[in-house]
């Protein structure tokens, strides 16, 4: 029967490409999209997730994106650095297609990330899940994940995550602080046809496909603590440590002048809470003026810092993809989220092209971020993200 | 450098890990240690501070982080512990499911039993219904027919309603003429309406429909059977009605109605309307069994009712393709002659010599010559090498002697004209349709003798 065939050869596609992906290079947004939706637009096309440069136009991009894929819900957010199908990449637009016939996708807007509280985070859990439960093509069977895209520099990470996570129970999540290019400026997340500030982008997605929600980093505790004695919590900066100004102290544990204090050195030094028996590294944004450090998540007067140095970023991040491989099979896609620190820590050591290798070969989509989340925390210097695999368990 | 010391500004490093190196010079030596102490002082306050929030930030920012951090080991041993009840939960389940399945083999298990004797009972009684008899034990006999087909008719209820809720039973969908099922139900229904005084009319089809017939047939037989038991007076009325979405196999009658509080009630189990008679010998489990049914089949089913002027049943059933009617069909509809079985050579092998001999009553009573056999090597022991027409075959022999299909695949080697019929006590349809793979055909336990002499008639025939 010819129409058997057809389910067929379907199925094998379903199979093959449950996930689509795509690049785009061109810096007109119009043509960009168009780009996107050539490689992405198919009959099945549920959802589309992208993740642009800061460089474009947004308002022109949101409708150019709006327009190319039309009746398509489409969410994103602006980066500090791309990854593309080839790896690390500036400039450019990165886009994942989800297929309905493997994935059921919703997502919502919060846009008062000041008013989120528990009451919010359980209505928007449940709406998600129904809206997920009425585009499921096979009702019942699949497992959920969430992923957050919070906009890097509105400073509400800690407490959005925390009570959205509380909402989720058990429903894994992870996600990233949308960048802007290290301009510290503006960071955009898109849902909704348009770009918004100060506002997150949940996205739950339910599939058959077997998945992992990971996370890794690849520092390493030294003897040193430094406890922070002054803090400006509402701006997430620290005036002092041990009792002398923040970015003095600071300079003189990493050996160098406050004068030549950039994100490479902060990439290189970095500074982790420890909680039981884990570290979580809290990361330094920006020296100011006053002699104080900015950090990218939330600081508190009396927390102990611990200095950490980094070990081979490519060892750790080939181990973590090894092991996300022999525990899922061929991997369909892996979502990353990667701290821009440690994009800067690869350039610095010339490492760009083998990681680009190292996150290509193992089809890595996803961007660099201003920060991670992982299961409702807000966390550093990370590389976070799902791993979904090409083919259901048993 | 001379006025670094208007401010206190700190020259040297503040290792909390290690012992501080002091200058050797008194005065520096006195002015670092004095930075120190104001230096640890502050260090001890904030950390005073942070220890006496003890984690609860009031909704500070880092709280919610610490706080997140925290929960997350919570909810870990708390996930551990909920996977363990879940573990708990599904053996309990897979144990009950696995008693639940011996129950289920032991109630199949105990009706084969039953069905044995009341096989032979059934045959018995049928032999000496053939014979002549003075009247009053012609009518002892027929009664005697009557409470075995009352036994058989609850025992069957009873199996049938096991293995639909055991999920065993599966389907036989076939192509049919609706009015082979409906004539013949028809002619049935129609003495028993007459002796309780009521008319049955019946308005033939010859619809093409596809659904397995032997449940199809419990269905309406149901319907029937419950329009007779509760009409006082009137008629009972049995139809087709076309519909675009199949065919309504419509009861109707006029008797006392349902009340539309009690239209779902019905369809339970051991539920019966309006007061029992006692010519109502059934269990209450009609009505079930055909909600059952007509659950499996995908046929709905529909209820209209006036109280008190009558009820009407029916079930939709989807329409057949015409060309899909077999030959053979027609051929079983062939009216059985007579005359037919006189002098045809039988094979009976059934491990219940009870059996083989009432097998032996009734068909000798047909004119047949019947040899009867507990086992192959019985009946090798028995024939030398005459030949027969027809086998019939118990399905379910002694574990040791191996199943009626492997005997008869040794029969038939030997003699390839050979007939063979399997009867079976075992009411799945992996049997018959096995048996009827290899071309046999097959009868079930207990062995209805008009279904058996159409069978033989028919085998005979294409002989």
């Amino acid at each position: 029967m010819p129409s058997s065939v057809v389910d067929e050869i379907e199925a094998t596609s379903v199979r093959q490409q449950p996930l689509r992906t795509a690049s785009s290079h061109c810096r007109e947004p119009a043509g960009a999209a168009a780009e996107l939706a050539r490689s992405l637009y198919h009959a099945d096309l549920g959802f589309v997730l992208f993740f642009c440069s800061a460089e474009y136009p947004l308002a022109e991009l949101g409708e150019a994106l709006e327009a190319a894929f039309a009746g398509v819900t489409v969410s994103g957010c602006t980066t500090a650095g791309e990854i593309t199908p080839a790896g690390y990449c500036r400039g450019c637009v990165v886009a994942i297609g989800f297929d309905r016939r493997a994935f059921a996708v919703a997502q919502a807007l919060i846009d008062d990330l000041e008013g989120f509280d528990l009451l919010q985070a359980q209505r928007l859990t449940g709406e998600l899940l129904a809206a997920c439960r009425r585009v499921a093509r096979d009702g019942e069977g699949g497992n959920r994940f969430v992923l957050t895209l919070l906009d890097g520099l509105s400073s509400s990470e800690e407490q959005v995550l925390a009570t959205l996570d509380a909402a989720l129970g058990a429903i894994p999540s992870f996600g990233g602080s949308a960048g802007d290019d290290n301009r510290l400026a503006h960071t955009h997340v898109y849902s909704g046809g348009r770009f918004h500030s100060e506002a997150a982008v949940v996205v739950m997605v339910e599939t058959r496909l077997p998945f992992e929600v990971f996370t890794t980093h690849h520092l390493r505790p030294r003897d040193t603590k430094l406890v922070v004695t002054r803090v400006d919590r509402d701006r997430r900066r620290v005036l002092e440590l041990n009792a002398a100004p923040a970015a003095e102290e600071y300079a003189r544990l990493v050996g160098l002048p406050v004068a030549e204090l950039t994100p490479a050195v902060f990439a290189r030094h970095p500074l982790a809470v420890r909680l039981g028996e884990a570290h979580y590294v809290r990361s330094i944004q920006c020296v100011n003026a006053d002699g104080s450090l900015s950090f990218y998540c939330a600081v508190e007067n009396g927390i102990v810092l611990t200095a950490m140095q980094p070990e081979p970023l490519l060892d750790d991040l080939r181990d973590v993809l090894a092991g996300l491989h022999e525990r899922l099979g061929e991997p369909a896609l892996i979502i990353g989220c990667d701290c821009f620190l440690r994009r800067l820590e690869l350039e610095s050591l010339g490492q760009v092209a083998q990681a680009s290798r190292l996150l290509g070969r193992e089809g890595v989509i996803g961007f660099n971020t201003y920060g991670e989340q992982h299961h409702g925390r807000h966390v550093n210097q990370t590389f976070t993200g799902v791993a979904i695999g090409s083919r259901p368990r048993d | 450098m001379a006025d670094t010391s208007t401010r206190p500004s700190p020259a040297l490093p503040l290792d909390l890990a290690r012992e501080t190196e002091w200058p050797a010079d008194p005065t520096a030596r006195e002015d670092a240690l004095r930075e120190e102490n104001a230096r640890l002082r502050r260090i001890c306050q904030a950390l005073m501070e942070r220890v006496e929030a003890g984690g609860m930030g009031g909704g500070a920012p880092y709280a919610a982080f610490e706080h997140s951090v925290l929960l997350a080991e919570q909810v870990r041993e708390r996930t551990e512990q909920l996977q363990h009840t879940l573990d708990a939960l599904h053996r309990a389940k897979s144990e009950a499911e696995a008693a639940n399945l011996s129950k289920t083999k032991f109630l199949a298990a105990v009706s084969h039993d039953l069905l044995q004797p009341l096989n032979a009972a059934r045959l018995f009684a049928s032999a000496l219904d053939d014979q002549r008899l003075p009247e009053p034990s012609r009518r002892l006999v027929g009664q005697i027919g009557r409470s075995l087909k009352d036994v058989e008719a609850l025992l069957g209820t009873l199996v049938d309603i096991s293995r639909l809720d055991a999920g065993v039973l599966a389907p036989d969908v076939a192509t049919f003429r609706v009015g082979e099922l409906l004539d013949a139900l028809a002619e049935e229904y129609r003495q028993m309406a007459a002796a309780r005084g009521l008319a049955l009319h019946y308005v033939a089809s010859s619809v093409v429909v596809e659904s397995d017939l032997a449940l199809l047939a419990r269905v309406v037989r149901n319907f029937l059977s419950n329009s007779i038991r509760y009409t006082e007076r009137g008629r009972v009325l049995l139809g087709c009605r076309r519909r675009p979405d199949g065919l309504e196999i419509v009861v109707g009658d006029t008797g006392p109605g349902i009340e539309p509080a009690q239209r779902e009630a019905i369809f339970q189990e051991f539920r019966r309307v309006g007061p029992r008679r006692e010519q109502d010998r059934g269990l209450g489990l009609g009505l079930a069994i055909v909600d059952r049914i007509s659950g499996m089949l995908g046929h709905p089913l529909a209820l209209a009712s006036q109280p008190g002027h009558g009820a009407c049943f029916s079930v939709r059933v989807p329409y057949g393709s015409p060309a899909a009617l077999t030959a053979r069909r027609q051929a079983d509809e062939a009216d059985p002659a007579s005359h037919a079985l006189a002098g045809a050579r039988i094979w009976v092998i059934d491990d219940d010599p009870d059996v083989g001999d009432g097998m032996r009553a009734l068909l000798e009573g047909w004119g047949c010559r019947v040899v009867t056999a507990r086992s192959l090597s019985e009946l090798e022991a028995e024939i030398g090498a005459a030949p027969a027409d027809v086998l019939l075959v118990d399905y379910h022999l002694g574990s040791a002697m191996g199943d009626g299909l492997a005997i008869a695949a040794e029969l038939q080697r030997r003699q390839s004209q050979l007939a063979v019929v399997v009867v079976t006590a075992n009411h799945d349809a992996g049997v018959t349709a096995e048996a009827r793979r290899r071309g046999y055909d097959c009868l079930l336990k207990p062995v209805k003798p008009l279904r058996l002499r159409m069978l033989l008639t028919s085998l005979l025939a294409q002989r």
